[in-house]
């Protein structure tokens, strides 16, 4: 899910930036170190869309570097469990199949995947009802919900079921 | 085409993630406090990699426990007040706004936009079922006087459910509202239907 959220964080800039152009050097340097990266209270950092306060700036001892605390509105998209996303399958195996959805990467296992469906290997790998009315493969679209999450340095990990009512394929791409 | 999945039929015998017949599969997904990783007394069982995903089974089907109450959203608890859910659609017109900027912006070419932003516009596009998200948010308010919180109103909202029983079945934790809220829920799905983009 998206959401709208207020940040602090402490910038150092190093003397050569300062001048008429101080602000907008700070700006760009929050861009370059905050969008794209993701943490596990707010996730991924999407796209800042405002800067709402840069405080003074503190000398540090013995480097020159000045610290700004500066606050800023971002987009942040997270996955929360419980939630329901559609996401699109990227691949396929027996274990079950891999999906998207956003930058967040989701793994369905095979024991969350209706009774009903079978694996069925080949150049296409996909998971099929018996009475082949419905299938999952690369590039389908499907309704799930997160049941569990798991954070690293640059991205997020997610568990999902299709396996409760109403979730499943949206969209089969043979079809389309 | 777009096609609402149906509810599944109703099978004997249930899938647990062993947390009672076998108490070495057990896991905690979500601890804010821990540094992000799956907790599985097994070892370094890693979700990342597909291949040991069967691991967890160890062989046949496990049972997997319905933990329904923890699988309900706990959005409001786990992040600050200051937060505001967005709805997919609200989220799409942002990001259109900034990428819109960046074509003015992109002469510096130290300046570029994450990847994760590409992906983060593509999803929000392709999730905005609704011609007008000031409308949307506007219909969906009316909930929020049956206790539905924020981001229980933006899980309906992106998931355009066509009825009132894909509503509870999609958010669990609307289930204890359900006498109250039935009615109120289905005109908004009504005055919703109305909103949607036509396909």
């Amino acid at each position: 899910m998206f959401f709208h959220i207020v940040l602090e964080r402490n910038m150092q800039l190093h003397p050569r930036h300062f001048g008429r152009n101080l602000r907008e050097n700070l700006v760009s340097k929050l861009m370059k170190d905050v969008e794209g990266t993701c943490s596990g209270r707010h996730g991924f950092v999407v796209a800042i869309t405002g800067i709402e306060n840069i405080g003074k700036g503190l000398i540090r001892d013995g480097t020159g570097f000045v610290t700004f605390p500066v606050k800023y509105q971002c987009v942040v998209f997270r996955p929360f469990k419980g939630e329901i996303l559609e996401a699109a399958v990227t691949m396929v195996n027996k274990m079950g199949f891999f999906a998207e959805a956003g930058p967040v990467q989701i793994f369905v296992s095979n024991h969350l995947i209706p009774d009903d469906m079978e694996f069925q290997s080949g150049d296409m790998p996909n998971y099929t009802t018996s009475d082949g009315s419905v299938k999952i493969q690369k590039d389908s679209e499907v309704r799930l919900k997160i049941i569990g999450t798991r954070v690293d340095a640059t991205e997020i990990f997610c568990i999902g079921t299709i396996k409760d009512d109403f979730l499943g394929v949206i969209n089969d791409p043979t079809t389309a | 085409m777009r096609r609402i999945p149906h509810p599944k039929p109703r099978r004997e015998g249930k899938f647990s993630f062993g947390t009672e017949g076998s108490p070495d599969l057990k896991f905690n997904f979500s601890s804010p406090k821990s540094d992000g990783k799956f907790a599985t007394p097994i070892g370094k069982g890693d979700w990342a990699k597909g291949g040991k995903g069967g691991k967890v089974a160890n062989g046949g089907k496990t049972p997997v426990a319905k933990e329904a109450q923890s699988l309900e959203l706990r959005v409001e608890q786990e992040l600050p007040k200051n937060v505001k859910c967005l709805m997919d659609c609200e989220a799409a017109i942002i990001l259109e706004g900034i990428q819109e900027q960046m074509v003015i912006l992109s002469e510096d070419s130290t300046i570029k936009l994450p990847e994760s932003f590409d992906l983060g516009l593509r999803y929000a596009k392709t999730g905005c079922y609704y011609t007008n998200p000031q409308s949307v948010r506007r219909v969906l308010e009316v909930l929020s006087k049956y206790d539905v919180s924020y981001s229980e109103i933006c899980v309906i909202a992106n998931t355009c459910p066509e009825t009132v029983d894909e509503v509870f079945a999609l958010v669990q934790s609307l289930e204890a509202k359900r006498r109250g809220l039935s009615e109120p829920l289905k005109d908004v799905l009504d005055e919703l239907a109305k909103l949607k983009k036509s396909t």
